[in-house]
């Protein structure tokens, strides 16, 4: 359970709260770069941390991320004409850059100075990999760029997707790091899905459902060691890597890419989940894109043209109980994807943790909302930077292993869970 | 014409997962967990526990895991064995002091609980780690081990590491720590 002050504060990610603040100490996943795929494509409105924004791309290629709202009357600049190096209000003609600096104000005589003390909040938006990142925090603090490897590595070798998902962000991460649901939730998907099936790993998986659990701190957050009996070989270790405050790793099957997410908020009630699978030595195989455009793996099918997954609560998530009675998913929702997203959601909006009945294995999730509490307090009260900052915190892989009995699984796989360019994923 | 309101036209699932309906979730008290133990495994992590267990807990008892050779606790262990088959000889010389009270058997104090938290600094309690573990495996108790960090002492920079491969093949869960908040934050979320 969590007292009730505590799960607010780390639920609320406005402007001016704890943990709003925290999240703007970090570069965080703003959109996808296929969202404003040209110059002068039409303006992209997102909502991030509980503000309204516009995204575009101008007629130079340079992003832009800034208030939705024009300065003159309010009006929204999704309306906005993106042309000649700015986005233009239509209502009365004032345009602005992609720092958010009025440019033009055709109302004022030709040579006013008057739009130059007009200025939109901005953020940045920069694309690294498929994504475009944005820091919203304050310009004099901003850390260097991120280092997250399935965003680095070329193109050939990373797809990442996304998905609205219609809860707290807080719901969301906790499944990013809660192992022992897998052999539940998920086990349909651990014979079937193309993208996780034939893994010896996964008999280990399916017959051992009662993992151990070990739980460590990292630089940037905690390395989370799922613990199953691999018969006379040993321990079948899965480990998870979280770094804060929103970056889940999933622990690879056989040579299948290797898949994680960020869970960003959009406001206290909705997140987005961004959904990669990456491989670090090999290009994807046409068969696993495919695979991921299809919704498989990690990944949702979603309504074209939206990152509204098809499966929503507004359709009981296509619930098929004949699918479940026949043993093809085990809660009737199909896709890994939703069915954590169908559970989740389920809660509510906020779901009240001080009605919780946690057991120790749900360690990994006490101690991360630990991290989390705390660092928000001392950002606030000492401004002290948090975890996960840093781009070496960044340059962190999931594993899974087979170790002897006796071997500490931190102890063993130093390397197998950090990047090593040009090596593979260590996976089982 | 019958005109469906909003409500009406939600999925089931749209509608439970509103905010709206959450208020109709049964606000009864949450049984706290059954009369959890937390048993220090050395002399450090009973100081830690002497202060933590002054707080206000629901069904928690705190104690220091010690030998003993005292024939009221040897008696009682023999007496609450039975379900114990292949108990180690050494089992019956273990006793649980409470902190700040007196000692019982382990075995017999090993009774009635859905949990027990064992604590330890490093490596000296591995045998009091293996005698819960077996008796917990054995009753089906689920055991989490929290190992308080290397840094306490500078002299015996390995001892967690000691101390977590003392623990790890007799507890379900392991949480190496520097920080004691941990634990309290653990004994908070499992309700005890």
């Amino acid at each position: 359970m969590l007292r009730q002050d505590i799960n607010e504060l780390l639920t609320q990610t406005g402007p001016g709260t704890p943990m709003g603040e925290l999240f703007r100490q970090y570069w965080m996943p703003a959109m996808l770069a296929e969202e404003l795929p040209e110059n002068d494509c039409p303006p992209v409105r997102i909502k991030l941390l509980s503000e309204r924004l516009i995204a575009f791309r101008d007629s130079e290629g340079r992003y832009g991320l800034m208030d939705e709202f024009c300065a003159h009357r309010g009006a929204s600049l999704w309306f906005g004409r993106n042309e000649g190096s700015g986005l233009r209000c239509p209502y009365h003609g004032w345009k602005y850059d992609v720092t958010g600096q009025c440019i033009e104000v055709p109302s004022e005589a030709d040579n006013s100075s008057f739009c130059e003390n007009v200025k939109l909040t901005a953020y940045p938006l920069v694309k690294i990999g498929d994504l475009l990142w944005t820091y919203m925090g304050d310009p004099a603090t901003k850390p260097p760029l991120p280092e997250y490897e399935f965003a680095l590595v070329p193109e050939e070798q990373t797809y990442t997707s996304k998905r609205w998902q219609q809860c707290n962000w807080l719901q969301a991460f906790e499944g990013g790091i809660d192992s022992s649901h897998v052999t539940f939730l998920h086990s349909g998907g651990l014979k079937t899905d193309p993208l996780f099936r034939g893994a010896k790993g996964n008999e280990y998986n399916m017959n051992d459902t009662k993992p151990f659990f070990e739980v460590a701190d990292s630089e940037g957050g905690l390395f989370v060691g799922a613990r199953r009996n691999a018969g006379d070989d040993g321990y079948y270790w899965r480990i998870t890597p979280w770094v804060m405050p929103n970056f889940t790793m999933v622990p690879p099957r056989g040579d299948h890419p290797v898949h994680g997410h960020f869970w960003v908020p959009i406001d206290d009630e909705n997140c987005w989940a961004y959904s990669f699978d990456y491989h670090p030595v090999r290009a994807l195989t046409p068969e696993e894109r495919q695979a991921m455009l299809d919704g498989h793996g990690v990944h949702s099918k979603n309504i074209p043209g939206t990152y509204r997954p098809a499966a929503n609560m507004d359709n009981d998530y296509l619930i098929d109980r004949e699918a479940q009675k026949r043993g093809e998913t085990y809660s009737g929702v199909a896709g890994i994807a939703m069915q954590d997203a169908s559970l989740q959601e389920s809660m509510g909006p906020i779901v009240d943790r001080s009605k919780e009945r946690l057991v120790p294995a749900d360690s990994g999730i006490i101690k991360a909302r630990q991290k989390l509490r705390k660092a928000a307090i001392a950002l606030r009260d000492q401004g002290i930077t948090p975890p996960g900052v840093d781009p070496a915190h960044h340059r962190v892989r999931s594993a899974a292993i087979v170790l002897p009995v006796a071997e500490s699984f931190l102890e063993a796989c130093g390397d197998a869970v950090t990047v090593r360019p040009g090596v593979p994923q260590t996976t089982v | 014409m019958t005109v469906a309101s909003p409500a009406q036209t939600l999925s089931s699932c749209a509608r439970a997962a509103s905010a709206a309906e959450l208020r109709y979730r049964i606000q009864r008290p949450i049984r706290p967990a059954r009369a959890a133990r937390v048993v220090a495994l050395d002399d450090a992590a009973a100081s830690v526990l002497s202060h933590i267990a002054d707080r206000s807990w629901a069904n928690a008892r705190f104690y220091l895991c010690e030998r003993t050779d005292d024939p009221a606790v040897f008696a009682a262990a023999r007496n609450g064995e039975a379900d114990l088959p292949g108990l180690p000889e050494a089992a019956r010389h273990i006793a649980l002091r409470e902190i700040g009270g007196p000692s019982f058997a382990l075995v017999g104090e090993l009774t009635g609980t859905d949990v027990v938290v064992l604590v330890a600094t490093g490596s000296t309690g591995r045998d009091y780690a293996e005698a819960i573990g077996r008796v917990c495996a054995a009753r089906a108790i689920t055991t989490a081990g929290v190992v308080l960090g290397a840094d306490r002492d500078p002299a015996a920079p390995d001892a967690a590491a000691g101390a977590v491969a003392a623990l790890r093949p007799f507890a379900r869960v392991l949480l190496p720590t520097a920080d004691e908040g941990d634990l309290v934050e653990l004994l908070t979320a499992l309700r005890v």
